[in-house]
C-alpha cells in the first residue's frame, strides 16, 4: 500500500515537473495583412541574411495582400516567383556560427509550443553573470541575439522589442499555415452542413425505427 | 425497364439473391447498441484513406531528396492538398480510434467468443495490416519523426534470432533508413490497403456466416431479428454522420495536433532528436517495449501484447453469456485493463526517467496479468455466479449454449437461415 502511495504520489510530482520544462512565454499571433506585413519587414532586415524561407515565394506576399510596391523593394532584381532564400551560404554561416541556420518556413510548427517557441527563443536572451550573452530557452544556440534583447535595458526599448519579436513570429505562423484562414472559413461550412445532414439522417433513422413496435 | 435489366442479370449473376441474402434479409439483432456502428465506420475510414492516398500518391516523390518538399508542395501549391493532406493524416489516427473501440466493444462484451473465434481472428490479422500500413506510411513524409521511428522500430528486427543483422539490412534495402527503405516503403503503404480491403472481405464472410452478436450474449430468437436494410443501414448513416463531425473539427480545426512537431524537421540522420516518440496509437506498445530492459526480452513482450488478443477466446472460460453485462467482475476487469493501456499510454509519451520506467513496468505487469489470469477468474467467477443464482432464464441459456456448442461441433453449418 505505502509502495501505491509512493507511485501515485510521484506520479504527480512527474506530471508537473515534465510540464515546468517548457517556460514558454505565450503569444498570440496576428493573422492580419498589416501585422503579417510588419513581419515580413522584420524578416528582410534582421534574419533574411542568414536565415531562408524556401517554401514561401514573394508571389505568395503579393496574394495574401502585402503591397506590391514593399515586395518589388524586397526581391530587388529576382522574379516575382523567386523563394526567399538567404542571403548567406549554408557553408559561409557553419563557418561562422558552426551551425547553418534552419529554414524559417515551418518553423512556428517544427517545435514545441509553436509560435511561442520562437517568441520566447528570440526574447529570451540575457547577460550572464560572465558578461557573455546567453538564451533561457536554449542555452548552447549559436546564434546572436539580433534583436538586442540582451542590451535593452528601458522599458520602452523592451517594449518595442517584444512588438517586433510578435510581428515576425506572426509572419512565420502565416507561413508555416498559409491555409489556416481558409481551412477555418470552410470549416464552418462543413460543420454546419453535416449537423443538418446528421439531423436528418437522425430524423430518417427514428422514422424507420418507428415501424418496428 | 430496370426490372428487366435486373433480371437479365439475375440470369448471369447472383445479384438480387446476394443483396436479399447480405442486406434486405440479413438478420441482425434489434438490440445492437450504438457500439455495433464502429465496424461499419472502419470500413469508412478504410475507404476515405483509400481514395485520399490515391490522390496524394499522384503529387507525392518517394527520393529523400524531394519528399519532404512534395508534402509541403501537396500543401502549398495543389489545389486543396492541404486537405487531403490533413484528411488523410487525421484519418490515420481516425481508424486506430474507430477500430480500438470496435475491439473493446468485442473484449466487453465476450463477442470473440465461440462460434466467433475466426471472426476475431481474421480481425486479429486486420489489426497487424493496420498497423504496418501506419507505421510504413509514417515514413514518407520524411520528417525526423518519420525517420527516426522508422530507425528504431526497423532496429527492433535484430532480435530475430541469428539472422538479426541480415534481417534489418534486408527490410532497409541498405545499411540505414534511406532512400531504399523510403521507395519500398512507399510501395508497401501503397499495396497494403488492397491486402486489407481483401481480409475485409474475409472478416465479413465469416460474420455473416455467423451473425453478429448482441449486448446480451444470447443468440435471439427469430422475432428479434430485423433485417439489415433499412434498420441498421439507417442506424449506420446516422453514425456516420456524428464520426464526420467530430473527424472535420480535427481536419478543419486542429490538424496539426495529431502531428508531432519535430516531423516539420526534415530527415537529419546526422542528428538524433530529444526524445522519440511514436504515433498516439502505438504508445502503450512502445512503453511495454521500453519497460522490459533487455532488448529481445522488449521485443517479445511488444509482440506478445498484440497478440494475445487472440488467445482470448481460449483464455476466457466463462460461459456466462453477455461478457461484461452479467459478469461483475470481467467488468472491473475489463475497466483495469482499459486503465493500464491509458497509463501505459502515458508512460509512453513522457522523456523516460527513474518514475516512469517503474510505472511502465508495474502498467507492463498488469497488462499480461489482465490476460494471464483471465482463465482462472473467468472460471471462478462463472462458479460463484452459479452458486449465487443466476436468473432462470440465464441459467437455462447456458446450458442450451453447452448443448448448441456440442452439436454445432458436429454440424458445424446447423446454424444457417434463420431469417424474421
Ligand atoms: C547572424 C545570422 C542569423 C541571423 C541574422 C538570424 N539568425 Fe536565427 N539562427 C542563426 C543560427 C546560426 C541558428 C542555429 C542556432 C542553433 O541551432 O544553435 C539560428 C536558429 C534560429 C532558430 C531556431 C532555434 C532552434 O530552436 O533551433 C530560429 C527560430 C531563428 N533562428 C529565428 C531567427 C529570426 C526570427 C531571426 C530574425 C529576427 C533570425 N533568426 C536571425 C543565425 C541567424
Amino acid at each position: 500500500m505505502n509502495k501505491l502511495i509512493t507511485i501515485l504520489a510521484s506520479c504527480c510530482i512527474a506530471t508537473s515537473v515534465w510540464a515546468s520544462e517548457a517556460k514558454l512565454e505565450t503569444v498570440k499571433v496576428g493573422l492580419d495583412v498589416p501585422t503579417v506585413e510588419r513581419g515580413v519587414g522584420v524578416m528582410m532586415d534582421s534574419c533574411h541574411s542568414c536565415h531562408s524561407m524556401k517554401y514561401i515565394k514573394y508571389r505568395d506576399l503579393v496574394t495574401f495582400g502585402i503591397d506590391k510596391q514593399k515586395v518589388d523593394a524586397w526581391r530587388g532584381d529576382q522574379p516575382l516567383d523567386a523563394t526567399l532564400l538567404a542571403q548567406m551560404s549554408d557553408s559561409d554561416a557553419m563557418a561562422a556560427y558552426g551551425k547553418a541556420p534552419p529554414d524559417l518556413s515551418l518553423m512556428a510548427k517544427a517545435r514545441d509550443g509553436g509560435a511561442s517557441y520562437v517568441y520566447s527563443y528570440l526574447l529570451g536572451y540575457y547577460v550572464k553573470p560572465d558578461g557573455m550573452p546567453g538564451n533561457h530557452l536554449y542555452p548552447e544556440t549559436k546564434m546572436p541575439d539580433i534583436l538586442g534583447m540582451s542590451g535593452a535595458t528601458d522599458a520602452a526599448q523592451r517594449t518595442e522589442i517584444q512588438s517586433k519579436a510578435r510581428d515576425i513570429v506572426s509572419f512565420l505562423a502565416w507561413a508555416a499555415d498559409p491555409e489556416e484562414q481558409e481551412r477555418h472559413r470552410l470549416g464552418y461550412y462543413v460543420l454546419a452542413y453535416l449537423f443538418v445532414l446528421t439531423f436528418l439522417l437522425y430524423l430518417v433513422k427514428n422514422q424507420i425505427w418507428a415501424r418496428l413496435k | 425497364m430496370p426490372n428487366r435489366i435486373i433480371k437479365w442479370i439475375d440470369h448471369r449473376f447472383p445479384l438480387t439473391s446476394f443483396v436479399k441474402h447480405e442486406l434486405t434479409g440479413y438478420p441482425t439483432p434489434r438490440n445492437l447498441s450504438y457500439l455495433w456502428n464502429f465496424g461499419f465506420l472502419a470500413g469508412f475510414v478504410l475507404m476515405l484513406q483509400v481514395a485520399t492516398g490515391i490522390f496524394l500518391a499522384m503529387h507525392y516523390k518517394a527520393d529523400i531528396a524531394l519528399s519532404f518538399d512534395s508534402i509541403q508542395h501537396i500543401m502549398r501549391n495543389v489545389n486543396y492538398g492541404w486537405l487531403l493532406r490533413y484528411m488523410h493524416s487525421t484519418g490515420a489516427s481516425a481508424f486506430f480510434l474507430v477500430i480500438y473501440i470496435h475491439m473493446a466493444r468485442t473484449l466487453y462484451y465476450g463477442s470473440f467468443r465461440a462460434p466467433r473465434e475466426l471472426l476475431w481472428w481474421t480481425g486479429q490479422g486486420l489489426l497487424l495490416l493496420l498497423m504496418a500500413t501506419a507505421f510504413m506510411g509514417y515514413l514518407l513524409p520524411w520528417g525526423q519523426m518519420s525517420f527516426w521511428g522508422a530507425t528504431v522500430i526497423t532496429n527492433l528486427f535484430q532480435a530475430t534470432p541469428f539472422y538479426g543483422d541480415q534481417v534489418v539490412i534486408w527490410l532497409r534495402g541498405d545499411y540505414t533508413v534511406g532512400d531504399a527503405t523510403l521507395s519500398r516503403f512507399f510501395a508497401l503503404h501503397y499495396l497494403f490497403p488492397f491486402l486489407i480491403i481483401g481480409a475485409v472481405v474475409i472478416h465479413l464472410v465469416a460474420l455473416h456466416s455467423v451473425k453478429s452478436s448482441n449486448p446480451s450474449g444470447i443468440d435471439l430468437a427469430a422475432k428479434d431479428n430485423i433485417p439489415f436494410h433499412p434498420y441498421f443501414t439507417a442506424k449506420d448513416f446516422y453514425g456516420l454522420g456524428i464520426f464526420l463531425i467530430v473527424f472535420s473539427v480535427f481536419v478543419f480545426f486542429m490538424p496539426n495536433s495529431l502531428i508531432e512537431p519535430a516531423n516539420n524537421i526534415p530527415a537529419n540522420p546526422m542528428q538524433t532528436p530529444k526524445h522519440i516518440v511514436p504515433e498516439w496509437y502505438f504508445l502503450p506498445f512502445y512503453a511495454i517495449l521500453r519497460s522490459v530492459p533487455n532488448m529481445v526480452g522488449g521485443v517479445v513482450a511488444m509482440g506478445l501484447s498484440v497478440m494475445l488478443f487472440a488467445f482470448m477466446p481460449f483464455l476466457d472460460r466463462s460461459r456466462t453469456p453477455g461478457g461484461g453485462r452479467y459478469r461483475p467482475v470481467y467488468r472491473i476487469q475489463f475497466y483495469l485493463f482499459l486503465l493500464v493501456i491509458l497509463v501505459l499510454g502515458w508512460v509512453g509519451y513522457v522523456p523516460p526517467t527513474d518514475l516512469t520506467i517503474i510505472i511502465g513496468q508495474v502498467a507492463t505487469l498488469l497488462y499480461f496479468g489482465s490476460f494471464f489470469f483471465v482463465p482462472f477468474i473467468s472460471k471462478a467467477e462463472e462458479r460463484w455466479l452459479m452458486k449465487r443464482g443466476l436468473p432462470a432464464e440465464v441459467t437455462a441459456l447456458i446450458e442450451s449454449e453447452t448443448l448448441e456448442i456440442a452439436k454445432r461441433k458436429l454440424n458445424p453449418r446447423r446454424r444457417k437461415g434463420e431469417v424474421a
